[in-house]
């Protein structure tokens, strides 16, 4: 319970903007994934100032805290599982800076992603993280989650598109890291920071990269009857050379399901089809089409159509991004997994996920980023009948061991949240969770930030690690 | 000492810890002066016998190699199979990959592939007490637990020994073609640059070089210097779109990215006591910045990072606003301006190496 006094300076600091009745927390109490639990909280600052303050309340009543953007996160990160603040920033989401001429945009966290590339497509830029959520997802969120989207397989995920953050530590203090300019001296914390999935500090300001639209875009569809054909193609693109900008991958039944609610054009009777983007200078992509062509064909694709225009090009593309809400059409639950495997591994990877369905009694699809390996096999079940939640998160750590057995990892893009907690002892040795754990205890001595996510609790030791204050001057 | 596995390695630091010896992490020992020199170290330990391939599979696109392994040997066998890593460091021939990752050196095709904290993807790494770090792994795309190899990246040796890297690939471009743009004045050649910034063109390398620089590379006046790579459609795409440019390909070109790439270990061969100062801009403030410089300039013009080359009785030195440091040749003001992070920066030091046992005093002066 947060006590009276504590909460009377908080609603003072955040101006009154908050919210505190149990039918509101209701709203705070999911994101995009599965866990719930209630805040008893949610403030909604507007500075950076005033996320200090409400730190040093929070510090000294102990009380934990965690940011949220948007809640789309689909690992849990946004959810309060020891209750406590949120700090929602909502309110903080003015673009604060656009600089074509230098490449660069500064926002506040609340942004949302795709109202930065909104804002600067009219002259030709875009901001290249493309979260398939990134009609809600904020920018805040996308740092704290490092994440990754169609396109990043040929832009980079998020941390190679910040350069400068505006940090908020959990004493208070605000911190600069990098900037407009690259190869400041010092160590990079910015990329520490993006990803730590909000546990290290709040994030109030962010410098972004632009960059310039390609010349020309062209979108192919390639079908195939076999599943196994479908995935070999990716590394055979990989071994011709050729670097799309995306490459997803859609199995037969994930295809019948967006086909019903999107009709964007997927066949309804294929075994799985890549949707391949290739961008670039006019005479690069046309080259690309025909490589592109020659890989399809060698791995025995049915059919390879390119989209005539880019009417058809963005229904195939909303066909894509709105996956998930066709889904609901189907199955009255889903959980989405996000593991990571070598692109020499989708075909047996696809394979193992089809055996541990079978053996779980439970269907589960797949539609991913294929050119990056980063697969999302996706549960269908239903939470009403008992045992089949248990079931399906059962399937998806399963699925997760099987992407480490291969050289993989336990997330592309989504983050370890409290959803993957238990699995980093599965991906890392004790020494590096060890590491980690000192490192983000470094920034939040307290384990006020955040807590119950990204690492797991210590062998034997509790997860707050209390470090003795450092005098800088004897680093000198 | 040169340890010949990780374990030798994690042994080494351990052993000089318990006795509280000062370490010296050397690769090829390229880079002694870059950042600042630092401290003489009781001992050194060099990892250039930990140059083993780990794992290669060219069509996963990813490699893994020990931090020992020298950069030309690595390139030399990307490039056997049409692969590389773009990194372009300078003293490429005998630096080793942990040196370069450590120094977080680059090079012009920055400009589209950006630097190490942009390719590498994983990283092994041995702190003080012996206790060897994984983080990242051997997928492009990962987010799982901490990005700990970001801090590792450009430390200079000063948190703890890199044992292997592991790194994302690119295929190598069917060719490449590079458009040389002259002029006696700077300005038409800024205008250019800030022309193809805003074009489709996406040229891997934007580089811009003063005339005391050209000079020693065998071109005139100020130059921005246009690397295209791609069909040979492509680069008539290119030629189309840049006339009026020189054209250089095949050997000439080679040769030509080969003098820039290098061009700080040349300066400094000729000039071994002269600074070289790195200034951070906007792409904007790239023409002020080298047009204040004295002496010879080399500018990542796409990316905003300038190197200039002050010989050893220049008494200039740089604005107090500008973002800079001296590359070589700073002593322990090396770092001009930092900010409100550096004393978190320390406690991350104080954290891994809390007695300053490595590589002291080689950050910057600063640790």
């Amino acid at each position: 319970m947060i006590p009276a006094d504590a909460k009377r300076k908080l609603t003072e600091i955040a101006g009154n903007a908050f919210l505190d009745r149990p039918e509101d927390m209701r709203l705070y109490e999911y994101d995009g994934g599965v866990d719930k639990a209630l805040p008893e909280i949610v403030l909604f600052p507007e500075t950076a100032a005033q996320i200090a303050a409400i730190l040093r309340v929070a510090l000294d009543h102990r009380i934990p805290l965690l940011g949220r953007g948007a809640g789309t996160g689909l690992s849990g990160g946004a959810i309060p599982c020891r209750g406590g603040i949120v700090v929602s920033f909502a309110r903080m989401n003015r673009i604060l800076e656009i600089d074509l001429d230098n490449e660069r945009a500064v926002v506040e966290p609340g942004v949302v992603n795709l109202d930065l590339t909104l804002a600067v497509q009219g002259r030709k830029y875009f901001f290249a993280p493309d979260p398939s959520s990134q009609r809600a997802c904020t920018i805040g969120g996308n740092v704290a989650e490092n994440a990754g989207g169609p396109h990043t397989l040929a832009y980079g995920v998020t941390t190679n598109h910040v350069l400068g953050l505006e940090a908020v530590l959990p004493d208070g203090a605000i911190v600069h890291t990098g900037g407009m300019g690259q190869d400041h001296p010092g160590l990079d914390l910015t990329g520490l920071l993006t990803g730590s999935e909000g546990t290290m500090a709040l994030i109030t300001k962010v410098t972004v990269r632009l960059m310039r639209q390609p010349e020309a875009v062209k979108t192919i569809l390639a079908i195939y009857d076999t599943v196994d054909d479908c995935a070999n193609t990716v590394s055979e693109i990989t071994a011709r050379a050729i670097t799309p900008a995306a490459v997803e991958m859609l199995d037969g039944v994930m295809l019948r399901m967006v086909e019903e609610a999107t009709h964007a054009g997927y066949p309804m009777d294929a075994a799985a089809v890549l949707l391949i983007e290739l961008e670039g200078l006019q005479e690069a992509v046309e080259e690309q089409v025909e490589q592109v062509r020659d890989a399809c064909a060698a791995c025995h694709a049915r059919e390879f159509r390119i989209a005539r225009h880019a009417q058809e090009r963005e229904l195939l593309w909303k066909g894509r991004k709105n996956a998930f809400g066709a889904i609901g059409r189907v199955s009255p639950f889903y959980y989405v997994q996000d593991g990571v495997v070598p692109r020499t591994q989708i075909a047996p990877t696809l394979r193992a996920i089809g055996g541990i369905g079978s053996r779980c009694g439970l269907t589960i699809s797949n539609i991913f980023h294929a050119g990056d390996g980063n697969m999302h096999p996706i549960i269908l079940f239903d939470a009403r009948k008992p045992g089949d939640l248990k079931k399906a998160q059962r399937a998806g750590e399963d699925i997760l061991d099987h992407c480490i057995s291969v050289g993989g990892s336990i997330t592309g893009e989504h983050g370890i949240g409290m959803e993957k907690v238990e699995l980093m002892r599965h991906l890392y040795s004790e020494e590096s969770l060890e590491m980690m754990r000192r490192l983000k205890s470094l920034f939040d001595p307290d384990g006020m930030l955040n807590p119950g996510k990204l690492l797991p609790t210590g062998k034997g030791c509790t997860e707050i690690r209390q470090l003795p204050l450092v005098n800088e001057k004897t680093m000198l | 000492m040169t340890p010949t596995t990780p374990q030798e390695l994690a042994g080494s630091l351990r052993a000089a810890a318990e006795k509280k010896q000062t370490i010296g992490l050397r690769g090829a020992s390229t880079k002694r002066r870059m950042a600042a020199a630092g401290r003489e170290p009781a001992i050194a330990i060099s990892t250039t016998s930990l140059n083993q391939i780990l794992q290669y599979e060219p069509k996963d696109l990813t490699i893994s190699v020990q931090a020992g392994l020298r950069w030309a040997d690595l390139r030399a066998l990307l490039a056997a199979n049409r692969q590389m890593i773009p990194l372009d460091p300078p003293y490429a021939q005998q630096a080793t990959v942990g040196g370069v990752v450590a120094a977080n050196t680059s090079g012009p095709r920055r400009r589209w592939f950006g630097t190490a904290r942009d390719l590498v993807i994983g990283m092994t790494f041995i702190p003080i007490d012996g206790l060897a770090v994984q983080t990242g792994g051997m997928v492009v795309k990962n987010v799982a637990g901490l990005d700990m190899g970001k801090l590792l990246i450009g430390s200079m040796g000063t948190l703890a020994a890199i044992a292997s890297v592991n790194f994302k690939l690119a295929p190598l471009p069917e060719a490449t073609r590079t458009f040389v743009f002259s002029d006696r004045n700077p300005e038409p050649v800024f205008a250019r640059r800030d022309e193809i910034l805003k074009s489709v063109l996406q040229p891997s390398s934007l580089d811009l070089v003063n005339p005391a620089a050209a000079a020693k590379i065998g071109i005139d006046g100020w130059s921005l210097l246009v690397r295209a790579g791609g069909s040979q459609r492509v680069l008539d795409r290119y030629s189309r779109e840049l006339p009026a440019a020189q054209v250089c390909e095949g050997p000439a070109e080679s040769k030509l990215w080969e003098s820039i790439e290098e061009f700080t270990p040349s300066y400094l061969a000729e000039f071994p006591a002269a600074r070289v100062v790195r200034v951070s801009s906007t792409l904007r403030e790239v023409r002020a910045v080298a047009g204040t410089l004295p002496g010879p300039v080399v500018s990542r013009a796409g990316n905003g990072v300038t190197y200039g080359y002050l010989p050893p009785e220049t008494r200039w030195s740089p604005p107090a606003e500008w973002q800079a440091c001296y590359e070589y040749g700073g002593g322990d003001d090396a770092w001009l301006n930092s900010g409100d992070d550096l004393p978190l920066m320390r406690r991350v030091k104080q954290m891994l190496d809390p007695d300053g046992l490595l590589n002291p005093g080689r950050y910057y002066g600063r640790f």
